[in-house]
């Protein structure tokens, strides 16, 4: 490696073509793709699910699988040809040169080893460091990655940590051989928001002090923005779209970069005013790719004749640093003319009220002993939940994983009875009746619609059938010919072909089946719906899709959606009141306006802080919680977001340690669980200020 | 009439099966054609062990089915010159050989093969879809709901798994045992689970339309209990369903032995299954929980329980063999692989063919059904 110049890229990517083989056929996952890194640049790659991104890591790992195989081009690291090198060779460079950060931090972990042994075990094995020298640094690491109490996380296993302790672990772990290049893909998107900005924080400044080059995987733009000095778009397998960061994401050069910063909700869309403008269409698959541009046949630039005739080669941009596009009309297109503006809609006013929770609470007893003995323990899932939604209205409850939000969604649907409290559906007590004594009206009048597109709908059930099971349950339609009828107008209703009625849901894209899924919930005319993270799993562009697709539904049956979201993004976009919820309470409540302005709850302006948003103009105030959310086993007393409150100095008294606080209720009927005082809250400064052009 | 040498026997064994060929030669044909639009059936067709497993039980199923055209002589006819003749002896007075060789009592090895296979693709397929029957019908409910009933029946289960299987069925079909009646009761207790499994299966889906249910079900159950009268009390009037008293005790044996392993399988796939959001969904429109047990849950089980069904085929042949060669339950006369080789196995030094003609019949049966099982599993592990 010595005859490296550093001022030449570190990783060269030079026209490279990966396919997979498998049975049926050649798949192309990857084509004509070229990038650079240079020292200490950290490369971002975009682009939806299946367009490619992990394939490119693996191939630079050289661990493509048995069935994956480079058909072309090169990989030059340090100016030597990864894809002609021996194992042997391979071995060496793998682990001590390049390091990878999947995903999902356990699959990186040995879960049987103790974390100390298996830091020490890269210097050792690539190095042959002595042991006691190698735990030394280990313990250095660990406390660089920023985890509290080395010793102690030297000495536990994998699985006594939390995700973000054990992604922090992993990137240790790819640090302890102080690798040139970095490959991270998706290294957060396991794991929660505020624990996500920790990381992405500590990425940055690792590779700031060690200069390592890095490759950052992810689908969310937001993201790249934060972490990357420049980035590559994919799209279907190949680069369509690369350059400097704030370049492309202000002067992009190619339609699929521009429909995709259209279709993601940044501040300042709003479902009335300026809504969502979703891609048409479906990603292709690699087999079924069109000829000449990928992107033809969803682009609103397509030319006939002259897009669909020949390959597409990457295309310098003239006057922009290292900027390239594989468009072949992005000279002629207007790059400032203003986006078609979608169809403007009234803001329905809220109608009467139709669910109304009062102090309601969710307590699961469970037992701590091994054989069931033990002290019992109670885990608090909902604690006093109180609010009410009204017809027309969407309200968005946030909060992240473990916060209670599926509790409350069980508790309300008639999976789970209510510890106490009341829930008022309608003009009905429902809190003591499980779902098998309510009535078929008032089943079919609150419905769910799921997070998982691949688990919504039953695997070995065509589409149609699952709808039409729907109807019978729901007493719809009189006849089986009435409810196959039925069935293509909700179909059609979602805006999938009838055909689809015949499908198998393995045959349907995400979206798709996720339209499936509400149609479904809306068989029986549901009144209420509610959505448990129902786009968070699709990718961008159908995203908004979805999105529309609720919204329009709503206007049409004037529903009451009750939307459980961790990505505050699209909460703001579209809900009329949001709830804010933290290890089973509700933090904070109020109309979107309010509860994304100051006076915020000190978690919510964490919340707000850390979400990545994919706009230059933005600035953010940077709040970084430390630690972990606390388990709802073993809640901290007094206010349950004490352990990391930045704001907990300010309120005298040990009041924040031992006394829940209580609803304040602001102006406005905004409230905020919280022992800052009015005036204090009134000195908060906006987290989020968009500067002008 | 000269006695054949072996090339011929073999050439005119081949010329015998002429119905099984055609029969194989014409379904991979047309499976081969339409093998993408099959599911896992068709992509069986893409991996060899596979293949070669199911041509093999398609070969016996085939010689099973046309066993009345394959066969030479009467299996249990006994023509008095042929006892223990060796290979291809010409029969006098006819212009047939014993292609096989004759048996202790005369009679023709190779028919008494043929013959044999259809007794054995009769039993052990029926004994195995009703042990699944029984494993499903309570490994569904114990997965699902879990708790006292999960831990009672888990119980049960490992009582009967922990119990020596060869001792279990000395004592079922010892006579003094069987005075005492417990195989019939427990025939009564084991039957009545497949027609619980279709009413159940049938009530669940067409509740919501009363007149289509009451239908269903009513003819599920005149059907099954009509036959669960036959089968388990010898009470069917019409004489149509019946089962000698010997088969009846080695087939519940069977049954008893093989469930516990399907209520196991079954009860590990539920509980992975059950979380998944189509369950959830199920259960927010107000779904009983059999229907989700059943038509939601069972139906994305088929994996897994497909590759047990032909493994479990498999092991309820060698089981009935080791019965019938012990003299377990079967009558002398029947042709089954098991009591066959029993039969031989006396003069097993001086005239090996009786024995080892069904041995060798059974261990092909055994090694297919493994073949075709490894192949749909690791088919269906693909894509
Ligand atoms: N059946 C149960 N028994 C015991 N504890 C439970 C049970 N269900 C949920 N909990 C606990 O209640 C708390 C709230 O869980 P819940 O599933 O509602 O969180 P969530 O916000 O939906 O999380 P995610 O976003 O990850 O789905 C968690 O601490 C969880 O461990
Ligand atoms: S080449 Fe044509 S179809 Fe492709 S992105 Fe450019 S304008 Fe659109
Ligand atoms: S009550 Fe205290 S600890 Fe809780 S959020 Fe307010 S300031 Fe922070
Ligand atoms: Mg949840």
């Amino acid at each position: 490696m010595t005859d490296w110049d550093p001022s030449k890229p570190i990783l060269e990517i030079e026209n490279l073509s990966i396919s997979f083989f498998t049975r049926l056929r050649e798949i192309p996952a990857v084509m004509d793709f070229s990038c650079t890194v240079m020292p200490g640049e950290a490369m971002g790659l975009v682009g939806e699910s299946g367009c490619g991104k992990s394939t490119v890591a693996l191939a630079v790992m050289r661990d493509l699988g048995k069935t994956g195989r480079i058909t072309g081009g090169a990989i030059k690291f340090k100016g030597r040809d990864l894809t002609t090198m021996t194992e042997e060779e391979l071995r060496h460079i793998r682990g001590s040169e390049i390091a990878m950060i999947y995903q999902e931090p356990m699959a990186s972990l040995n879960p049987a080893m103790r974390i100390g042994e298996q830091l020490a075990e890269v210097p050792i094995i690539h190095q042959n460091m002595p042991r006691a020298e190698a735990l030394a640094l280990a313990r250095q690491i660990i406390a660089d990655v920023r985890l509290p109490d080395p010793d102690r996380i030297l000495r536990a296993y994998p699985h006594q940590l939390s995700g973000g302790q054990q992604q922090r672990i992993v990137i240790a772990m790819a640090l302890m051989a102080k690798p040139a290049l970095l490959i991270l893909d998706e290294p957060t998107t396991a794991l929660d928001v505020t624990v996500e900005a920790g990381i992405v924080d500590l990425v940055k400044e690792l590779g700031a002090k060690y200069g390592t080059s890095m490759l950052f995987i992810s689908h969310n733009l937001g993201l790249i923005l934060d972490v990357c000095d420049r980035l590559c778009v994919m799209y279907s397998g190949e680069a369509v779209e690369t350059g400097n960061v704030r370049e492309v994401f202000d002067k992009m050069r190619h339609p699929y970069t521009q429909a995709l910063f259209r279709s993601i909700p940044l501040p300042g869309a709003d479902k009335n005013s300026s809504p969502l403008i979703a891609i048409p269409g479906n990603f292709p698959l690699p087999h079924e790719r069109p000829k000449g541009c990928n992107f033809g046949p969803r682009c609103d630039y397509f030319r006939d004749g002259l897009c669909n005739a020949r390959d597409i080669p990457m295309d310098a941009v003239t006057d922009h640093d290292r900027h390239a596009t594989r468009c072949l009309r992005w000279t002629e297109i207007d790059w400032n003319a203003p986006a078609k503006v979608g169809k403007i809609t009234e803001k329905l006013p809220p109608g009467r009220l139709v669910l109304k929770m009062e102090d309601l609470k969710k307590y699961y007893a469970v037992s701590s002993g091994a054989f069931g003995g033990g002290a019992a323990k109670v885990v608090k899932a909902n604690e006093s939940l109180t609010f009410e939604a009204h017809e027309n209205e969407t309200l968005a409850i946030v909060g992240e994983s473990g916060c209670g939000k599926s509790t409350f969604a069980k508790v309300l649907m008639g999976l789970e009875t209510a510890t106490s409290g009341s829930i008022m559906l309608f003009d009905e007590n429902v809190q003591d009746t499980p779902i098998q004594a309510r009535n078929t009206d008032t089943v079919s009048k609150l419905q769910m619609v799921f997070q998982n597109p691949f688990d919504t709908l039953n695997p070995s059930m065509t589409v149609g059938r699952q709808i039409i099971r729907a109807l019978e349950i729901f007493q719809k339609g009189n006849s089986d010919a009435e409810r196959e009828a039925m069935m293509l107008n909700l179909l059609d209703m979602v805006k999938l072909p009838r055909a689809f009625a015949e499908r198998m849901p393995r045959q349907l894209s995400g979206g798709q089946k996720q339209r499936v899924g509400i149609a479904r919930a809306f068989a029986g005319g549901a009144k209420v719906v509610v959505a448990d993270e129902p786009v968070s799993a699709l990718d961008v562009s159908v995203q908004a899709a979805v999105t529309d697709l609720l919204m329009d539904i709503q206007r049409e049956n004037h529903t009451t959606l009750l939307f459980i979201s961790h990505d505050l993004s699209i909460v703001r976009y579209l809900s009329d009141r949001v709830m804010v919820m933290y290890l089973g309470h509700v933090v904070e409540l109020g109309s979107t306006d309010q509860v994304f302005a100051p006076p915020y709850h000190p978690y919510t302006e964490a919340l707000l802080s850390a979400v990545p948003i994919a706009d230059t103009r933005v600035q953010k105030r940077r709040i970084v919680l430390e630690g972990d959310i606390p388990s709802a086993m073993n809640p901290p007393p007094g206010c349950p977001f004490q352990t990391r409150c930045r704001w907990k100095s300010q309120v005298p008294g040990q009041l924040c340690e031992t006394v829940l606080p209580p609803v304040q209720v602001l102006a406005g009927g905004h409230q905020i669980k919280c022992h800052l005082s009015a005036e204090q809250l009134a000195r908060m400064e906006p987290v989020i200020t968009i500067a002008a052009e | 009439m000269e006695p054949l040498s072996w090339p011929m026997i073999f050439a005119k064994m081949v010329v015998q099966f002429w119905p099984v060929w055609a029969a194989l030669i014409v379904t991979v044909a047309l499976s081969l054609h339409f093998r993408r639009r099959l599911g896992l059936y068709g992509k069986l067709f893409d991996s060899t062990v596979g293949l070669l497993g199911f041509v093999i039980v398609m070969f016996w199923v085939f010689t099973a089915l046309f066993a009345d055209l394959i066969i030479t002589f009467d299996p249990i006819a006994q023509i008095s010159q042929m006892k223990n003749v060796s290979p291809g002896t010409p029969v006098p007075g006819s212009d047939q050989w014993y292609l096989l060789g004759g048996d202790h009592l005369a009679r023709d090895v190779f028919s008494r093969v043929v013959m044999g296979a259809r007794r054995v693709l009769t039993i052990a397929p029926a004994a195995t879809v009703i042990a699944f029957m029984v494993g499903i019908t309570l490994g569904l409910p114990a997965g699902y709901f879990g708790g006292k009933l999960d831990t009672g029946l888990s119980f049960i289960a490992n009582l009967v798994l922990a119990f020596p299987v060869i001792l279990l069925f000395y004592l079922l079909v010892t006579p003094e045992i069987r005075q005492t009646g417990v195989p019939v009761v427990l025939a009564a207790v084991l039957f009545l689970f497949p027609v619980i499994f279709v009413s159940v299966l049938l009530n669940s889906r067409y509740f919501t339309n009363p007149a289509r249910r009451n239908l269903y079900v009513g003819a599920a159950l005149a059907v099954g209990l009509w036959a669960y009268s036959g089968l388990a009390f010898n009470a069917d009037p019409t004489g149509i369903w019946s089962m000698d008293p010997n088969l009846l005790n080695v087939f519940v044996s069977v049954v008893f032995v093989n469930a516990p392993t399907v209520f196991r399988i079954v009860r590990g796939i539920v509980m992975d299954l059950k979380s998944r959001d189509y369950v959830a969904a199920g259960q927010t429109r107000g779904e009983g929980p059999w229907y989700i047990m059943l038509w939601e849950i069972l139906p994305n089980a088929r994996g897994p329980l497909i590759v047990d069904f032909c493994l479990r085929i498999g092991y309820t042949t060698i089981l009935l063999g080791t019965l019938g060669f012990f003299g377990l339950g079967v009558s002398p006369e029947s042709p089954d692989w098991g009591s066959t080789i029993d039969d031989g196995r006396k003069l097993l030094s001086i005239y090996p063919h009786p024995a080892v003609v069904p041995a060798l019949a059974l261990m092909s049966l055994v090694l297919g059904l493994n073949l075709l099982a490894d192949g749909l599993r690791e088919e269906s592990m693909r894509d």
